[in-house]
């Protein structure tokens, strides 16, 4: 091997970038080095993808350079990037989904023949030869878009790295393949580790730093709050830098639920369409009931199934009693129930309306007569609800797409709480909020439970659900495999139980879907 | 160039960013201006309230179309189909008139059906069976050019009774029956757009579809109805036309559509959905409108008002593109 481990290649100095007045970066300078995994760690909103796509050209910084190998990066170039060989594989892949293997991996660069035509051949026996240097088995002639995601995420690092990338920025690596996809990423890296390209990888995962990465880079706030060898740090370190204090401090003391408390939310063999278990639940007065598993497990189709968003065959959904119509989101609405949903840009508010008409939104009905909009009333409600929340903004005419996250977030919660609100279904509350941000999320999570509110709350976030739930239920394939109480969600092996649970090891829930719901 | 309503404006006021931004969002505004002193200048005849009058009744058939459209552009939609709709519901109303002389309103209510029930097919098409509005639209375009030949069996419809060509040059108010419906129009959805649920409804379903069903909109009713308005505005716009020229030609309304949509984009709407205004669009539609009399009248050819009117559009949106990139 020609290259010499330890050369710094990629090197930012000073990082400054602000959106909208919001600073996101506050000064970070960054040195990666070649043959060498570098772990970007940080929570949602700390600046991980900032950095990354400023140090591959996709934005230009405020301020702050960028040098590959001494060569300062012209800023906001992506062709600059790759001409110094600096790749990127984004958290949502670039990959053509209709085209082949192959020809995903020539474009831009085809091979042709003689006459000028595409040398299809050619190419499928390459890009054969190059997927298996590192070991992978998948058809070049296949449709990129029929591969599983973790394995169209290796054609695209493959891709980069035989374009010849020294530096290859991996954004979440992890976020969207399943367990069983994952070591085959991590051969992948570490093979080319080895042969000399340097890597950085965004994640908030321990396991996932603790099995590639060579040195860990924190990020808190948009500044850089750590930077040593991997072997020099406890996992407790590097939570700890993670969310600037103790976990502890994180979550506030959660209230007891009485025994008799009423069920407010019942939940009867609910069968969501395209998810093989059923699903049971209920959740009392006060209660914060909280629902783990991997991603793919089933948690947001289940909230959305309870919700009517997404079409359920059979199965029964009772608020206080009242059975509800199921489909049908505007019967939710009636009968007191309320969803924020996992995605705040697709899904939770429009961005381009106010905070206001966000507001007036979910309870039209309530805030017009005969269709026109009763001004006064709804500017009173809705102020007062994002006032409870204590909303941060220029005033109830400011659009929700220039707030910071966590402030859109708390528009998405506030905004169901003009009317009485029985049940209160979260899914990944916290998700692009800062850290500031999130204990104030859980406080009015918590405040909301004691007041009599039944939650639910689906999270990937494991120190969520334990902080922060009276009562946890595991879910894999669609359905319910595991319940653990507080007791359980307080034994110090904890963590371990819910990935066994959620995985299928453990041979005490390994059982079929539908066994399971019972 | 558009109504940018995008462009937040700095907290210091009379800062030159201030400035900037002030220049950016009333752009329309000011161009607009510019070209009523540019042809005041070169035309004395220009500014008469008589030529006034002739701007608004030629663009009063546009702009109940135009209304029409940003309703469907707001919900991220297109309705390709209103000029075919306009030769549709001025033929039948044509037909109408001839065979039961002496009934105007039954002639009325007779093309606005028409116009209700192409409108209802396209939002039947485009909310229930997920047609993409461009293809559905485009379908109502090519068939309806189609129909409106059948009605008039290959021919227009000539020879119509003499009321029929009253029901556009009443004047109420001393304003032709179009402007009024124009005036009307555009001050009644300018407000409705703002001050009533179904208003609110349509932007939440364009700026963000899912979001408005978590929050208990019903997207797919809302989507039929702005088809079904836009048909209905294109019905009661043909049956205007067709009484303007007292007969049924079968190409009434051709390529109408194509002017609605500049409106409405020059208008500062957003073919994505979710952001326009009705203030816009009636702004655009008046430059347009400003612009064909104006060079009419300075003697300038057709061709080059269609030159100009190419560049506005193009010019509008790339001010608009411009001046969001410019803040990333």
């Amino acid at each position: 091997m020609t290259v010499t481990t330890g050369d710094p290649v990629l090197e930012c100095h000073d990082l400054e970038k602000s959106f909208g007045g919001v600073p996101v970066l506050k000064g970070v300078s960054l040195s990666l080095q070649l043959g060498t995994v570098t772990a970007l760690a940080g929570e949602n909103g700390a600046g991980k993808s900032t950095m990354m796509k400023i140090a591959s050209g996709q934005y230009r910084a405020d301020s702050g350079t960028v040098r590959v190998q001494g060569e300062e990066l012209s800023a906001g170039d992506i062709r600059d990037a790759h001409r110094l060989g600096v790749a990127i594989v984004p958290q949502e892949l670039a990959s053509i989904a209709h085209m082949t293997v192959y020809e995903n991996l020539f474009v831009g660069r085809e091979m042709t023949t003689k006459l000028g035509t595409l040398d299809r051949r050619g190419m499928s026996r390459r890009a054969a030869e190059m997927l298996e240097v590192f070991g992978v088995d998948i058809d070049p002639g296949a449709r990129m878009g029929t591969l599983p995601v973790g394995m169209q995420q290796i054609v695209e690092i493959v891709k980069n790295s035989s374009r010849g990338a020294k530096v290859l920025l991996l954004d979440e690596p992890s976020s969207a393949i399943s367990e069983r996809e994952v070591e085959g990423l991590y051969r992948v890296v570490r093979q080319l580790r080895d042969s000399g390209v340097a890597m950085v990888f965004t994640t908030h995962k321990m396991a996932e730093m603790r099995a590639l990465a060579d040195r860990v880079v924190v990020l808190r706030d948009g500044g850089l709050v750590l930077d040593r060898d991997m072997s020099e740090v406890s996992d407790d370190d590097i939570v700890t830098a993670m969310i600037g204090r103790e976990l502890e401090d994180l979550f506030p003391a959660l209230h007891t639920v009485p025994r008799d408390a009423e069920q407010v939310l019942q939940v009867e063999d609910l069968h969501v369409v395209d998810q093989p278990g059923g699903c049971s639940l209920q959740v009392r007065r006060g209660e914060i009931l909280g629902l783990a598993g991997l991603v793919g497990a089933g948690r947001t189709e289940l909230l959305e199934g309870i919700f009517g968003v997404r079409a359920t065959t059979s199965g029964r959904i009772t608020v206080a009693g009242r059975e509800v119509k199921r489909r049908s989101p505007a019967a939710a609405i009636t009968a007191g129930m309320a969803l924020v949903p996992e995605d705040r840009k697709h899904s939770g508010a429009v961005m381009g309306l106010s905070v206001l008409d966000n507001g007036t939104l979910p309870r039209l009905a309530q805030f017009s007569i005969a269709g026109w909009l009763k001004q006064r009333a709804r500017s009173q409600s809705v102020g007062t609800a994002m006032e409870s929340v204590r909303l941060r903004s220029r005033g109830l005419g400011q659009e929700v797409g220039t707030l910071s996250g966590g402030n859109q977030q708390k528009v998405v919660l506030a905004r169901w709480l003009t009317e009485h609100v029985d049940v209160l279904l979260l899914d990944e509350p916290t998700r692009g909020v800062d850290v500031g941000a999130r204990s104030e999320i859980y406080r009015i999570i918590a405040d909301l439970a004691q007041a009599g509110m039944a939650v639910v709350m689906a999270s990937s976030d494991m120190t969520e659900v334990l902080g922060l739930s009276h009562r946890a239920l595991v879910m894999r394939e669609g359905g319910v495999v595991g319940e653990l109480d507080r007791s359980d969600l307080e034994r110090a092996d904890v963590q371990e139980l819910i990935f066994r649970l959620s995985s299928g090891l453990d041979p005490r829930t390994d059982r079929q879907p539908e066994e399971g719901d019972a | 160039m558009s109504a940018t309503a995008a462009v937040p404006l700095p907290r210091r006021r009379f800062s030159r960013d201030w400035i900037v931004a002030q220049l950016i969002r009333r752009a329309m505004l000011i161009v607009m201006l510019l070209v009523i002193a540019f042809f005041s200048y070169r035309s004395l005849r220009f500014s008469s309230l008589d030529n006034l009058q002739t701007i608004l009744v030629a663009a009063a058939p546009f702009a109940l179309i135009a209304l029409g459209q940003t309703l469907v552009i707001l919900t991220g939609g297109i309705d390709l189909s209103v000029g075919s709709v306009i030769a549709v519901a001025g033929m039948t109303g044509a037909a109408v008139a001839k065979s039961h002389p002496g009934q105007v309103w039954l002639t009325v209510l007779a093309a606005m059906a028409v116009g209700l029930l192409a409108g209802a097919i396209n939002g039947f098409l485009v909310s229930r069976i997920d047609v993409p509005p461009f293809i559905a639209t485009l379908g109502m375009l090519t068939a309806g050019s189609g129909v409106a030949f059948v009605i008039g069996h290959g021919a227009p419809i000539n020879g119509l009774p003499a009321e029929f060509g009253t029901i556009a040059n009443t004047k109420v108010l001393g304003l032709q029956i179009p402007v009024l419906l124009m005036i009307i129009g555009i001050v009644g959805f300018g407000i409705a757009m703002r001050r009533t649920a179904y208003g609110m409804r349509i932007y939440a379903v364009g700026g963000n579809r899912t979001a408005a069903e978590i929050a208990g909109v019903n997207a797919r009713r809302t989507l039929f109805s702005v088809y079904a308005v836009s048909g209905l505005l294109a019905g009661i716009s043909g049956v205007m036309l067709a009484s303007r020229v007292s007969s049924g030609p079968p190409t009434l309304g051709q390529g109408y559509e194509l002017d609605a949509i500049a409106a409405v984009v020059i208008g500062g709407a957003s073919l994505m959905g979710g952001r326009g205004t009705v203030w816009g669009t009636a702004l655009g539609l008046l430059l347009i409108q400003t612009l064909n009399n104006g060079l009419d009248l300075l003697l300038v050819p057709a061709y080059w008002q269609d030159v100009i009117k190419g560049v506005l559009i193009v010019a509008a949106v790339a001010v608009d593109v411009w001046s969001v990139r410019r803040r990333a």
